[in-house]
């Protein structure tokens, strides 16, 4: 019951947002300032939007952008998994690979990774894999620290209790230390989405014909605001599903967890 | 291997146990000298003042942690690595949230690699034991402290202990549900049978429980006495108020007094100011 009206807040108060943009929008271009200003070659509105993108989806366009943008999202994010994930592992069970590997971890991570785009272009290319490497790199560290810290942060006592049985450190691992960070891994899954659609932007924004993050800077070159902010919106939505969607797996996987967290939220007396 | 036979289940010999304090490299001697028996079927409990080393005697018992000399011999065999011969129950909250009761209880099976299957349909009779019949699929964090205790007994029994090492089970728990678990627990004990070896700061629970309580001195720790209890069995729980039981209370109260009066005096001592 919770849920549904928190629910129904957080669409009345996008409603309210897009209500209040439209209306704002229409004021505007009521105005002398619209003519002065040229205002509509910065700003569209929702409904302009909306125009547009029927019409980017009716020619294709927008489908083609889509597609390869998530392509290049979807082999940088699964690589960034695949690496990330036992890297995290590795770091958090192995001292000494701790050792070697934190001071590339650290600095590689403290680079702004947008810098390091245009090099990765010269090294190798506008095509795919360099989207997907620039993707990667956005989507890396959020999996791998998050990670680390789940496996890290495993409770002594549960270790302790596979111990007593005789288990061997193998089994510690598979019967505590794994499913004890799954949640903080898949809580480091949720965070790399975001860092991967921006990857996927940085990537477009330098060079490639296609994608979204190519079609975003294509019209605003030419003044075309509309279907800008339609390449902004499905960036948006896709970023949300996949944050929601990875939300949902962690309920259905850790539904543990949860009551923990809200246990926690009760226990400082914020419910 | 060494081997010792006697009619013993559980024989300490000499058992000294140091380590080095990390605050300021000092070393801390916290066993200097344990020797004890245990018959097979007894249920001993162990207390002393806190800080003597209680729950790393059981550690050590159970393997978990080494010791520097003495001997150790469970059914006539030296004591080294943990194993499934010995069940250990923890003080609290050590169930796998991630696992419901079920498999909680099969833990132990499943890490000698029984199949699981075979492992479930045997912790149903465990589980009706400890009386949680009804919530094989909960989960740890649906059940109270008392509940979940329960599962950490099954889980102990399930693998067919020799020994049962239980370490304050009840602590956590509210004094009804520690009272009832008690009373269980023996009822339990008398069904399974097992020599139990069970640790706890309260007097009163450990006579309940006890064939014998082991009192321990301050550190360095030693056996300061050991109080056979004769009260006969089965034992209600209006057992604890009749004079017999208050008897046992004061005698063994008196001597962990005197235990921790000592422990303070020399802490003044150790630390140089009273704090």
């Amino acid at each position: 019951m919770k849920l549904r009206s928190s629910q129904l807040y957080a669409f009345c108060s996008i409603f309210a947002g897009i209500a209040f943009w439209q209306i704002g929008y229409m004021l505007l271009a009521r105005s002398y300032l619209f003519e002065a200003f040229a205002i509509n070659l910065f700003l569209s509105s929702p409904v302009g939007v909306a125009q547009s993108f029927v019409e980017l989806l009716g020619t294709g366009e927008l489908l083609t952008h889509s597609y390869a943008s998530f392509i290049a999202f979807s082999y940088g994010y699964l690589l960034a998994t695949v690496v990330g994930i036992p890297l995290g592992v590795l770091m958090a069970t192995t001292k000494k690979a701790n050792y070697y590997l934190d001071p590339w971890v650290s600095s590689i991570y403290a680079t702004p990774r947008v810098a390091l785009a245009p090099v990765i272009i010269i090294w190798f290319g506008l095509g795919l894999f360099s989207k997907a490497l620039i993707v990667f790199l956005g989507a890396v560290f959020p999996i791998l620290l998050n990670t680390y810290t789940g496996i890290k942060s495993v409770k002594e006592n549960l270790i302790e209790v596979v111990e007593a049985f005789g288990g061997s450190n193998m089994q510690v691992f598979f019967k505590v230390m794994l499913p004890d960070a799954i949640p903080a891994i898949i809580s480091g899954l949720r965070l790399a989405v975001g860092r991967a659609v921006i990857g996927v932007v940085v990537a477009e924004w330098f060079g490639t014909e296609a994608g979204l993050g190519y079609m975003v800077y294509d019209y605003s070159m030419v003044f075309r605001p509309a279907p800008v902010f339609v390449g902004i919106v499905v960036l948006i939505a896709f970023g949300h599903l996949a944050f929601v969607i990875l939300e949902r797996i962690q309920r259905w996987i850790s539904p543990w967890y949860q009551f923990q967290l809200e246990k926690e939220v009760e226990g400082m007396g914020l419910e | 291997m060494a081997t010792e036979s006697s009619g013993s289940k559980l024989i300490v010999r000499n058992l000294t146990k140091a380590f080095r304090r990390q605050r300021d490299n000092r070393v801390i001697k916290v066993f200097d000298g344990i020797s004890l028996d245990v018959h097979p079927s007894e249920f001993v409990c162990l207390v002393g003042p806190s800080g003597c080393g209680k729950t790393t005697l059981l550690r050590i018992l159970n393997g978990l942690i080494p010791y520097d000399s003495g001997e150790i011999f469970l059914d006539g065999n030296s004591v080294i690595k943990p194993g499934v011969n010995k069940g250990f129950v923890f003080q609290d909250s050590s169930l796998l949230p991630w696992r419901t009761v079920t498999d909680n209880v099969i833990l132990g099976l499943e890490i000698q690699g029984a199949d699981k299957k075979v492992a479930r349909e045997r912790a149903q009779k465990f589980i009706d034991l400890v009386g949680l019949k009804g919530f094989e699929t909960h989960y740890p964090y649906e059940l109270s402290g008392g509940m979940q205790q329960r599962v950490n007994l099954a889980r102990a029994l399930i693998v067919d202990p020799e020994i049962l090492l239980m370490d304050e089970p009840f602590a956590s728990l509210d004094a009804q549900t520690r009272e009832i678990m008690q009373s269980e627990l023996l009822k339990m004990w008398v069904q399974a049978k097992k020599t139990v070896i069970f640790v706890t700061h309260q007097i009163e629970e450990a006579i309940y429980l006890a064939d014998r309580v082991v009192v321990f001195s301050a550190r360095p720790t030693k056996i300061r006495e050991i109080v056979k209890i004769q009260i006969s069995r089965p034992r209600p729980l209006s057992v604890k108020r009749t004079k017999d039981f208050l008897d046992y209370t004061d005698q063994i109260w008196e001597i962990i007094q005197e235990e921790v009066l000592k422990s303070m005096g020399r802490e003044v001592e150790e630390r140089g100011v009273v704090r």
